[in-house]
């Protein structure tokens, strides 16, 4: 029998996913990004059991119980969760050990949506065109399809122990816990002016609107309700052009839908607005029923916002916890 | 320049170039130009080159480069690229694609030919007898857009588009004829469908067919399905 260290997914009830980073370079075949919703929460999640950020992590839209076969230091990030280890509660946002065999479950309490689950050394799955990312509709990355009770991930062997002194006494900054557990109601999503603006001119509907996250949304786009843009209805369709995740898409029908990761490479709708990257991380975390409204930011802004962003991803910032602060 | 294309910035990390606003091949060549010749000046400035049907967008790191830097070098690139030789930017490759047309293979050759007033045989003559160049692949992975489509034949896209089209259909949407290369949703209208296998992600390019390359799609008969079934696009020889 073979001792590779494994990951065993015991119980999904909602929708969970192997993700990194995403996957790069490969738009121009038609090939989504992926990668985590939520890319900062998972981005600390795998530095709270300290990984690089780029490692695989588990995604969780719902409830998971995960079980890893050897001894690991597992950190629960996205939201705010409640988490137990058996049936022992610990804090989300904070590594813990978890011994062999026992059980890591992840219980939703509706603050936040996308939950990251990191595990010491890294979820191990197959690679494809540079990323592990699970691209459920091309059925392809890791497993190819979201996860189910009984399937078995590999896992990168390390020294627990070792990690665990490590990140014991770490924590992230509160605002980067507050962004994703507390996004405001409604939550602000900066955005620049779109690729169409011309086209559409006058945005002042969807900038002083409140819009509604409804439950058609997904990996693909978080489709919104509110004052339609009235300005889309005559548009119709365009050739189609490149499109990226925050990308507002105005179809004809005047309603905004926000690309997210597994969005389509290419569209041949409108685009009014295009919301900075940090921001989509934040409307990842919004459940259908949650409200959002855009705030204009320059392009000059956007690129101070994506720079510091870009940074904070590949070195996500840690602190050392208060002695009062301990979680074991 | 700048009065012949538009320079839109977007997000803190993109550049988007409109090359023009309606579809023609000329439109297309400007874009391709354009692509080829930013991929050889631009890759050390920007992580990413995606092609639309007449637009391009330049994904930069802005800690790297920021936009007005490069936009003065896109401008520098065009003003040269706008007038060179596509074939030497780019050597177009030809691909042969053999399609079942018609019948469950594709359920929309009817009503196609139904809206050009023509038979059947005659919609799948004419969508036969061009060689199409490919204007760009996006969508869906592996989904190559080709252009352009015999005006006879170039019906609208469906009102309401399928919820799932099997991989290697064949669709027209107005001047355009794609190829799906994996079972996705989808708006065109499906007229056959091809055995081979037109996206492997995991092979490398998991596609060969580049913008600006050729593709001319070769009926064959239904018992040819099965046998074709599964050949990668690159290894199929007519």
């Amino acid at each position: 029998m073979s001792t590779a260290p494994r990951l065993q997914v015991v119980y999904v009830a909602g929708f969970a996913t192997v993700q990194d980073l995403g996957r790069r370079g490969y738009r121009i075949l038609g090939v989504p990004v992926s990668g985590a919703l939520d890319r900062l929460s998972a981005a600390y999640a795998n530095a709270l059991v300290g990984n690089p950020s780029s490692y695989a992590v588990v995604e969780v839209f719902g409830s998971v119980k995960l079980r890893p076969t050897v001894d690991a230091v597992v950190a629960i990030t996205g939201g705010y969760p409640r988490v137990f280890v058996g049936d022992v509660e610990v804090a989300p946002w904070a590594p813990f050990y978890c011994r062999a065999g026992s059980e890591v479950s992840v219980v939703p309490t509706g603050r936040g949506y996308a939950h990251y689950v990191a595990i010491s050394g890294g979820v191990l799955c197959e690679e494809v065109l540079g990323s592990v990312s699970t691209y459920v509709r091309g059925g392809f990355g890791c497993l190819g399809r979201a996860l189910r009770p009984g399937d078995e991930l590999g896992l990168r062997a390390v020294g627990a122990d070792e990690v665990w002194d490590r990140v014991r006494r770490v924590k992230p900054p509160g605002e980067v816990v507050a962004r994703s557990a507390d996004p405001g109601d409604p939550a602000v999503l900066r955005a620049t002016e779109g690729i169409h603006a011309h086209l559409l001119g006058d945005l002042s509907t969807l900038l002083t609107s409140e819009y509604t996250v409804t439950p058609e949304s997904d990996r693909m786009g978080y489709r919104l309700d509110g004052p339609p843009l009235a300005t889309a209805f005559k548009l119709g369709r365009l050739p189609s052009t490149p499109t990226d995740r925050g990308y507002v898409q105005v179809p004809p029908d005047g309603r905004p839908i926000v690309l997210m990761a597994d969005a389509q490479t290419t569209g041949g709708y409108a685009v009014a607005l295009h919301v900075v990257q940090p921001d989509t991380d934040i409307l990842a975390q919004l459940r259908p029923g949650r409200r959002v409204r855009f705030k204009l930011v320059s392009l000059e802004e956007a690129e101070e916002i994506t720079s510091k962003y870009l940074a904070e991803l590949e070195n996500p910032t840690l602190a050392l916890a208060e002695e009062e602060e301990y979680w074991t | 320049m700048g009065a012949d294309i538009r320079i839109v910035r977007s997000g803190g990390y993109v550049v988007h170039l409109d090359i023009c606003e309606e579809l023609s091949m000329e439109c297309v060549g400007r874009a391709h130009r354009l692509y080829y010749a930013a991929l050889q000046e631009l890759s050390g400035l920007v992580d990413e080159v995606v092609l639309g049907v007449t637009s391009l967008a330049l994904y930069y790191d802005p800690r790297r480069v920021r936009a007005s830097e490069l936009v003065t070098s896109i401008k520098r690139v065009w003003s040269w690229a706008r007038e060179a030789d596509l074939n030497e930017l780019h050597r177009p490759r030809r691909f042969t694609v053999p399609v079942v047309y018609g019948d469950e293979y594709g359920p929309d050759l009817s009503s196609v030919a139904k809206w050009a007033g023509l038979s059947e045989k005659e919609v799948v003559r004419i969508h036969s007898s061009r060689v199409y160049t490919c204007i760009t692949l996006g969508f869906t992975p592996g989904f190559i857009y080709l252009g352009e489509v015999d005006p006879r034949i170039a019906a609208p896209r469906l009102e309401t588009p399928r919820v799932r089209i099997p991989r290697g259909s064949v669709g027209i949407a107005g001047r355009m004829t794609g190829v799906y290369g994996l079972e996705s949703p989808g708006g065109w209208r499906l007229i056959g469908r091809t055995p081979l296998t037109m996206f492997d992600p995991r092979r490398s390019p998991p596609i060969p067919i580049a913008p600006g390359d050729e593709v001319l799609f070769k009926p064959v008969e239904p018992e040819e399905f099965s046998r074709l079934s599964g050949v990668f696009v690159g290894e199929y020889s007519s």
